[in-house]
């Protein structure tokens, strides 16, 4: 299994988070994502999650408004590719409680740590929803911790506690007008 | 988690904007205020990391953005975790590979490979997969193979740099030295932690690809591991996912074992049979959950392919092949495509395809799936499952679904429906009806190819003829005549109208008439191709010449080029008063030679050699069974191409022993496909022209050409390679490389050539456009003599896929010589004395030279052979005119200057040469004496 590329679209054609897993030049990484997306947003549902693009098979999902795509290799088990997906908006929608559109555009960096700790060198490294939740949150404890040591630190921290509600308010806001729907309790089901 | 303001603030104005113009506004109002930010030297870690992130997040929404790499470079380098973290992201999002900043990244993953703290030792492993260079590769691969191996090492560490290492393997083979440890990582599959296990299996696989001798051992881990978790049940409740027990091991196990053949041990092999069955067995009832059901067949999926790579039980297989007969009516659109997918595999192997053809009628209605994907599996399963006797009712229902197929789909349906008629035709009027349907169905959606083989076939078979030229006389007649049919038809009548001339209807003015109605409303090139059929019929049927002549006459003034000039000169010769000018040039074309289809070719495409490798390919058994040796032989072959030159003329007898012991120790040679053997010979003749030619092409292949121009000033020289891209698409990551092999048995070798980049050159592109050329230059000097010629590596990437070539290149100690012109007297005092003498050697040869037939031109050849190597030639020497002598003196800078005296007896009568050298150094003698033997053996 080689995971060749990883990217999440949303149906309005935006990306959200890209990683690749083969060197490509930027352009061609560019043009790639953008002839996929094409033919992901153009697919209707009861087909099936699997299309071919050039030398790659595209194995994609729908969560909410959200697309999750990945290309694999033709040889590739297409199933397996699809519940790692599955498995990876699993443990988002843990980490974030409920994840939504939004989390990953606001925190995309979180996202991608976690994605750093599933999937490495187009393979899937750990499968266990425990591990990596507990690897995540280590993680952030050291932040934590780091944050509260630094010199002028408490007032910083009280500021950055104040952006987390702004934050907070933000999503609680677009909750209500835009996109109240979470990713994993949508999973289109078929 | 404390999310930092400034980027929530800048996000969320990003998002709050309306139009595109209004984004990329604020954008470039906070590149603006980053660039200046950046300056301050002020700048706290906290701010830099904020700016970092959105320079991330503006390069996610797409924006170019081409600074602040040296801010992560810093973030990296922090104490911080969370700066660091993020500092590592930022590198491998916003820097390139063969950025400069590359190498201080080195530095501090370097140190962070080696820290205290694991997180540390996680994230330089993470930042080394993630933007993978051949500095780290040379560098750091030691290192983290220590932290798999080491037992001090958590499992989180273990398993991302067996994952690391895999990624480093992939990109950079050479720089790993993998042979050397390949073998070392196979005891951590049994590793009790799940996700050990399955990064190191992950990395088994690749390598095991690669060198199947040292990873042998990994086989039976695998069966033992997918045992215990499939019949004992010994996993850990983490790892089950949905009710399946760590799927994602079973498959990786499942898959790695598809590149090993059958494990020989009894009991092994009962095991693995075991848990296949078991596996099968499981799948027979249908899980709800849509999970578990994915995940369970999946692994079903994968243990059937299993199943038919060990093609040990065929029992096995008829039993998969019913289950595989309910998964194609499913109504989940996911299990119908895998189910043709798999029954494609199956298709490819099982020895009757009896137990298919039943399903023959569902395959037969996916055609019209509702989802494309489920269509083109459901083709290349037709494809694979096609045999004489199904053939006829298979290639009808594609035609049939060929007018209502999507564009998509259309050219690979032409091209297969054009192979299956060929290759299962047993009547000449059902190959010709089809084709002739074909072209006019889609030949809008084919390459030029298709037509090309049609004429190739008819004018192969003689039985033909007759029928194709009455189907190509209906077509033109016909009120709709497809461009395609049309040069088909025309040049079918061109070649062959005679044979039907006398039937009623189809006399040559009808077949003119014919030619003429269609002609006007086709592309230039196909009435470029009516012209030729026109000028052939003045010279098969005298009768209706005039009637031609005005045909042609009206295009000499036509407006485009070709087809002006091909009227003009058919009307020239035409008219030309000649008995035997006609007849000659419109003889009837002769029987293409027997090759390889170019529609095959077409469908089979290269692949790259580190990423895994398919496990089959759709189509029918024979053509599988070949890919397998391919497969298996490829490895060997890149490595000796040269070699084997020398080793395959027994008459020679000073070939260098080890070189004969090579070639015999191959398995692969004996086992080559002619299209293999013809390459072979093809670089064979390069590099032997090279041996006495400075400048010429070393490698023509199918993707790129490799040529030389070579420059000596003994002991020293100047070695242009020449890169030349050959394919449709651009060619990157090129790096070329040259090197001496190092062999056992000849390390003094290594030292006695230096090879090395030329200085004050610019490095080679990026990338290489189609039809574009690069050049390299390198610096050759030789210390002292030696017998084994340097390599050169190319590697390169096209369409995603890594390829390497290894050459060997034409610079031989022989190539350091000079010619010097001594007297007739000096030449035999200097033979004898060198005869006698005990330094230096004598080498001769008698060589089959079946050349010399052609009298004083071959002698002149072989004046310019021995000219070229670099000796003089001394006239009058030798009382027989056609022999020759002549003289060198290579050049070593450490070991000094060597005299060779060559002589050269042909023999025309014989048609073999007696070559003959006596240097003062024995190496020397022994390459002069190679290095002619190829020459000769390749003219």
């Amino acid at each position: 299994m080689t995971i060749k590329y990883i990217f999440l679209v949303s149906r309005q054609a935006k990306i959200r988070l890209v990683k690749w897993y083969t060197m490509l030049s930027q352009k061609e990484k560019a043009k790639t994502m953008k002839e996929v997306s094409q033919l992901v947003l153009a697919r209707k549902p009861k087909q099936c999650n699997f299309i071919e693009h050039r030398d790659t098979k595209v194995v994609y999902r729908k969560y909410a408004s959200l697309y999750f795509v990945a290309g694999i290799g033709l040889d590739d088990n297409e199933l397996l590719m699809l519940e790692i997906i599955h498995r990876y908006v699993e443990v988002l929608d843990r980490y974030f409680g409920n994840v939504c559109e939004l989390d990953l555009i606001f925190q995309f960096q979180k996202a991608y740590f976690i994605l750093d700790e599933m999937i490495m060198a187009g393979e899937l490294q750990e499968s266990s929803k425990k591990t990596v939740l507990r690897v995540i949150a280590q993680q952030d404890e050291t932040e934590a911790v780091e944050n509260s040591e630094r010199g002028w630190g408490d007032i910083k921290y009280v500021f950055a506690n104040l952006t987390h509600a702004i934050y907070i308010i933000a999503r609680i806001h677009i909750y209500v007008f835009l996109m109240y729907s979470t990713l994993a309790n949508l999973v289109d089901t078929y | 988690m404390a999310p930092m303001k400034g980027l929530t603030v800048f996000v969320a104005d990003l998002r709050k904007c309306r139009s595109h113009e209004e984004e990329e506004r604020r954008v470039n109002k906070e590149l603006a205020n980053i660039r200046v930010k950046f300056k301050e030297h002020s700048l706290n870690s906290y701010n830099r990391k904020k700016y970092v992130c959105k320079l991330m997040y503006m390069s996610l929404l797409g924006y170019d953005v081409n600074f602040g790499h040296k801010e992560a470079v810093e973030l990296a380098n922090s104490a911080k975790y969370s700066e660091k973290q993020i500092g590592y992201l930022a590198v491998s999002l916003l820097i390139s590979e063969d950025s400069g900043f590359m190498r201080s990244v080195l530095v501090s993953l370097r140190r962070d490979i080696h820290d205290t703290n694991e997180f540390n030792v996680c994230l330089a492993l993470c930042a080394i997969t993630n933007v993978p260079t051949r500095e780290i590769a040379e560098a750091l691969t030691e290192d983290i193979l220590m932290q798999l191996l080491s037992p001090a090492s958590s499992m989180f560490i273990k398993k991302k740099a067996a994952l690391c290492l895999l990624r480093l393997f992939r990109r950079f083979p050479e720089q790993t030295r993998a042979r050397t440890w390949a073998a070392r990582v196979i005891p951590y599959m049994g590793h009790r932690d799940v996700g050990v296990t399955l990064s190191v299996t992950s990395l088994a696989t690749a390598l095991a690809q690669q060198f199947p001798e040292e990873m042998r051992k990994a086989a039976s881990f695998a069966v033992r591991r997918l045992k215990s978790l499939v019949i004992d049940r010994e996993f850990s409740v983490d790892y089950v996912y949905y009710k399946v027990p760590a799927p994602w091991l079973q498959i990786k196990l499942l898959r790695l074992l598809q590149y090993f053949p059958a494990p020989s041990s009894a009991d092994l092999r009962g095991q693995l049979l075991n848990t296949l069955r078991h596996i099968i067995d499981v799948s027979q009832d249908v899980p709800r959950e849509l999970q578990q059901m994915n995940a369970q067949y999946s692994i079903l999926f994968e243990a059937i392919n299993l199943g038919i790579h060990l093609d040990i039980d065929q029992g096995l297989m008829h039993e998969s092949a019913m289950l595989l007969g309910r998964f194609i009516t499913s109504r989940e659109t996911n299990v119908r495509y895998l189910g043709l997918e798999t029954m494609s595999h199956l298709a490819a192997y099982i020895d009757s395809l009896a137990p298919l053809k039943r399903y023959q009628g569902v395959i037969i209605q996916s055609l019209r799936d509702r989802d494309v994907s489920v269509r083109r599996r459901a083709l290349d399963l037709l494809y694979s499952m096609c045999d004489v006797d199904s053939a006829k009712p298979i290639v009808s229902e594609l035609l049939r679904h060929m007018a209502t197929a999507d564009l998509a789909l259309r050219e690979e349906m032409a091209l297969k429906v054009a192979i299956l008629t060929e290759k299962y035709a047993t009547e000449y009027s059902w190959y010709v009806d089809v084709m002739m349907r074909l072209v006019s169905l889609a030949g809008d959606h084919m390459g030029d190819e298709v037509w090309h083989r049609i004429v190739q076939v008819i004018l192969g078979n003689e039985e033909l003829q007759m029928y194709a030229c009455k189907i190509s006389l209906q077509t033109l007649k016909a009120p709709v005549c497809h461009e395609s049919a049309f040069k088909v038809s025309a040049y079918v009548l061109g070649e062959f109208g005679h044979l039907i001339a006398n039937a009623s209807d189809s006399a040559p003015i009808d077949q003119l008439k014919a030619l003429q109605s269609k002609m006007s409303a086709t592309s230039l090139s196909a009435r470029a191709v009516a012209l030729t059929t026109i000028a052939k019929f003045i010279n098969l049927f005298p009768e209706i010449k005039t009637l031609c002549l005005r045909v042609l006459d009206r295009y000499r003034s036509a407006l485009d080029a070709e087809l002006q000039q091909r009227a003009c000169e058919y009307y020239a010769l035409a008219t030309v008063e000649s008995q035997d000018l006609m007849p000659t040039v419109f003889e009837e074309m002769p029987p293409f030679p027997e090759r390889q289809s170019a529609l095959m070719s077409r469908l089979l495409k290269q692949e790259g050699n580190t990423e895994d490798q398919r496990t089959w390919i759709p189509g029918g058994r024979d053509i599988n069974r070949k890919h397998r040796e391919q497969n298996s032989s490829q490895q060997d072959l890149q490595e000796d191409i040269p070699e084997s030159a020398a080793a395959t003329d027994p008459s020679f007898s000073e070939v260098p022993k080890e070189l004969d012991e090579q070639a015999a120790a191959d398995p692969a040679a004996s086992a080559l496909t002619p299209e293999e053997q013809e390459r072979i010979a093809k670089s064979r003749k390069h590099y032997a022209r090279l041996l006495w030619e400075n400048d010429g092409i070393l490698y023509d292949g199918d993707e790129i050409q490799v040529g030389l121009m070579a420059q000596y000033k003994p002991p020293a020289g100047r070695i242009g390679v020449f890169l030349g891209n050959k394919s449709a698409a651009a060619i990157y990551e090129i790096s070329v490389h040259a090197f001496i092999k190092q062999s056992e048995s000849k390390s003094v070798d290594c030292s006695a050539l230096e090879i090395q980049l030329s200085s004050n050159q610019s490095s080679l592109p990026e990338s290489l456009m189609p039809m574009a050329q690069s050049r390299i230059y390198f610096d050759v000097k030789c210390k002292q003599m030696y017998s084994t010629p340097p390599t050169l590596r190319i590697s390169y990437t096209l369409a995603g896929a890594p390829s390497v070539l290894e050459l060997q290149l034409p610079v031989t100690a022989a190539h350091f010589m000079d010619p010097v012109t001594i007297s007739v007297n000096d030449f035999f005092a200097r033979w004898k004395q060198l005869g006698e003498a005990t330094v230096g050697g004598e080498s001769q040869a008698v060589l089959k030279t079946p050349f010399l037939s052609s009298g004083t031109d071959a002698i002149q050849w072989l004046r310019s052979v021995v000219g070229g190597m670099g000796f003089a030639l001394i006239q009058g020497a030798d009382p027989v005119p056609d022999n020759l002598v002549a003289v060198g003196i290579a050049t070593a800078e450490d070991a000094g200057r060597f005299g060779c005296l060559l002589r050269v007896e042909p023999k025309i009568s014989h048609r073999m040469t007696r070559v003959t050298i006596r240097a003062t150094n024995e190496t020397l003698a022994k390459v002069v004496a190679t290095n002619i033997g190829m020459v000769f053996a390749s003219h």
